[in-house]
């Protein structure tokens, strides 16, 4: 702040950095001192004419302004000037900008918004920007391109409007209506159709933008666009397969819940029929009462009829499994891996050995992809509460030409299986998981023995849990 | 061979089926061994075990099927009969396919069991025999001299003892006497018995 006469009568911190001065030495002095020797002259005559008419305005009105700091070194400077009165007395506010680091910061913008459109161009961006006050718009070439107009199309809102697709029209505009909202963060994002008027096709786009605000009134809209159609397509791809996996998956629970309780029942009543008949034979060579044979007789038709009926729940349960087709084994692993990673299972490196070459093997391929999830999940899940995180899981497919068959190994670095566990892993409720019903490595085994294969487990191997299962080839 | 007395094998986890299928086949007044596991069935065979074996195909640690291979692999030649709770088509083709007896669905009949049984054991006594003889016949042939067994080869083809003589540079007569040796010394009363022998012990034309 200095005084009519052009004497520095306070200084701030910020000033006192900026030109490397103690306040001592500032203060009293004149104003002069802080410009470049040659310039003085000129700026007291400047000095005289503000006197004249002081108001608040930049100082030199966009021209580069240089001061000098106490080391000699000329600083590129914005300055700003307003006047204070007090009573009689008219006093000087000056406000410095280091304009050195604000030109940089413009380069460096100028820099980024060079990169920012390769990388649009890299992406596939379109990017539009719609002035709402005169209602114009401007596309770039991309944007034309992805709408499927004629690089010199003469653009409108209306035409815009035309092209969305009749379905998504309300639902775009709520999201342009919700960005324009003062109130709001002016964050536009919408995911839309349109018909794309040079072939027909229906396109996915999505659009994210921001809003411009002016005194409180939505003015202009900037954003890109993007064509995600071939994106939304593989989305609803996954989605699907997901869907199908876990309706097997209820399906198989299902069944192996119902296969293992069957099996149980049904062991006893063999064991039943089968005493029954010891008891009828011993029964044969003495004199016996004839209803004691009789009733000993209907036990083993009633042990016989009740076995039967589990064998046909049995067969119900098997009825619905998928058929067999000729399935590449190398591309269903890849599959599964990259399942297992968009399912949040990330935290793993997959280590892929296939072998080239590999003949086709005959399975169904929804069952084996679900088995390979399962085991792969199983592995991560075993790292993770061992404490081996970011561990490896190898993946490993080869040929057992002696039994024509292929072999999948899929190994964890996680704690590994004694040998009781790789005894129990694969009967059904057996769990170490704290959430599980302990189903998945039952039905896994199942879904490989239904597919023609065997799933085993290798006991204590000192570097993780090692599962192994077989498929047969095709031909 | 046949003087051996069969034993039936059961291997199952389950030790009431174990148990009511044991005391069912003693009825029939023959040896039964029972085990709980595969392990310990095939601790307690060797190759000279006869007999069947009646095996469970579900069955913790080793299952039945990966028995069977492994009894191939250490020569136990018992005739298998497979036991399932639940047996679908793939299954039970596998398991005959790899040289299974027969495949029963429990709960089995007495009548079912039995009659698997006694075709088990008919097909291991024949097994049994087949080896002997086979045995017996190689130990015959190997007792003939290189000579004889090159005359006896041409003879099992149907070459008369004059062509055999020409192929082999000696005289008729020393072919007859060859010939009346090899017949001694293996047993064989004409030369169809001689080709059987042949074939048995795996001689062959070179």
């Amino acid at each position: 702040m200095s005084d009519s006469d052009g004497c520095i009568i306070q200084t701030n911190p910020a000033a006192r950095e900026m030109f490397g001065y103690p306040e001592e030495e500032l203060l009293g002095s004149k104003i002069e001192m802080l410009i470049p020797k040659r310039l003085r002259e000129r700026h007291l005559r400047y000095r005289e004419n503000y006197l004249a008419q002081p108001e608040k305005r930049p100082m030199g009105r966009g021209r580069n302004l240089l001061a000098l700091s106490r080391n000699g070194r000329e600083l590129q400077v914005d300055i700003g000037l307003s006047p204070i009165r007090d009573g009689n007395n008219l006093f000087i506010l000056i406000s410095f900008f280091d304009a050195t680091q604000s030109r940089a910061a413009q380069l460096a913008l100028q820099e980024s918004e060079e990169r920012l459109r390769l990388a649009e161009h890299a992406a596939g961006l379109g990017v539009f920007d719609r002035d709402l006050t005169s209602d114009t718009l401007h596309w770039d070439a991309r944007s034309l391109e992805i709408l499927g107009l004629a690089p010199d199309t003469q653009i409108t809102y209306e035409k815009f409007l035309e092209i969305t697709h009749p379905d998504d029209r309300a639902s775009r505009l709520a999201a342009l209506g919700r960005s324009l909202n003062p109130e709001g963060e002016g964050e536009y994002k919408a995911e839309f159709r349109i018909i794309r008027p040079n072939d027909g096709s229906v396109r996915w786009i999505a659009s994210t933008g921001k809003v411009i605000f002016e005194q409180g009134q939505a003015v202009r809209i900037v954003g890109v666009m993007q064509d995600v159609t071939d994106q939304k397509a593989i989305e609803s791809k996954l989605r699907e397969q997901r869907t199908a996996m876990e309706s097997l998956l209820k399906r198989q629970v299902a069944a192996q819940t119902a296969s293992a309780i069957a099996h149980e029942l049904n062991q006893p009543l063999a064991a039943l029929s089968a005493y029954s008949e010891v008891a009828l034979h011993e029964l044969a060579n003495i004199e016996c009462p004839e209803k004691l044979s009789r009733a000993l007789n209907r036990c083993v038709e009633q042990a016989h009829r009740a076995g039967k009926t589990l064998h046909e729940l049995l067969e119900f349960l098997h009825r619905g499994d998928l058929l067999p087709e000729a399935m590449d084994i190398n591309e269903t692993v890849k599959e599964a891996i990259a399942i297992v990673q968009n399912d949040g299972y990330s935290g793993f490196h997959p280590k892929i050995e296939l072998e080239t070459d590999m003949p086709l093997v005959r399975a169904n391929r929804l069952q084996v992809q679900k088995v390979l999830t399962n085991l792969i999940r199983n592995g991560v899940e075993a790292m993770q509460t061992g404490g081996v995180p970011a561990a490896e899981i190898t993946v490993r497919v080869q040929t057992l030409r002696q039994k024509n068959m292929a072999l999948v190994t899929i190994q964890d670095q996680g704690p590994g299986l004694d040998d009781d566990m790789a005894k129990r892993v694969f009967d059904p409720f057996f769990t170490t998981k704290t959430y599980g019903i302990g189903m998945g490595l039952a039905i896994s085994r199942g879904l490989i023995e239904a597919n023609g294969g065997e799933l085993w487990a290798d006991p204590v191997t000192g570097a993780g849990a090692v599962f192994h299962f077989t498929l047969p080839f095709a031909s | 061979m046949n003087t051996l007395h069969p034993t039936v094998y059961i291997v199952d986890d389950d030790s009431a089926i174990r148990d009511s299928l044991a005391l069912m086949i003693e009825q029939e007044e023959l040896d039964v061994l029972a085990f709980d596991c595969a392990e310990a069935f095939l601790a307690a065979c060797s190759e000279t075990s006869y007999g069947c074996a009646i095996i469970d195909i579900r069955m913790p640690g080793m299952d039945g099927m990966q028995l069977q291979e492994e009894m191939t692999r250490c020569g136990i030649l018992l005739p298998v009969v497979f036991l399932t709770g639940h047996g679908d088509i793939p299954m039970s083709v596998r398991a005959i396919k790899s040289g299974a007896q027969d495949f029963l669905t429990k709960p089995v009949t007495r009548d079912k069991l039995l009659a698997s049984v006694r075709s088990a054991l008919k097909s291991g006594s024949q097994m049994v025999e087949r080896i002997a003889r086979v045995q017996q016949t190689r130990s015959l042939l190997s007792d003939l001299t290189d000579r004889e067994r090159e005359v006896m080869m041409l003879a099992v083809v149907g070459h008369p003892n004059k062509e055999i003589a020409r192929r082999l540079g000696i005289s008729h007569r020393t072919v007859e006497i060859h010939k009346a040796k090899i017949m001694h010394k293996t047993g064989a009363i004409n030369l169809l018995d001689l080709a059987r022998l042949a074939q048995e012990g795996g001689l062959s034309p070179a």
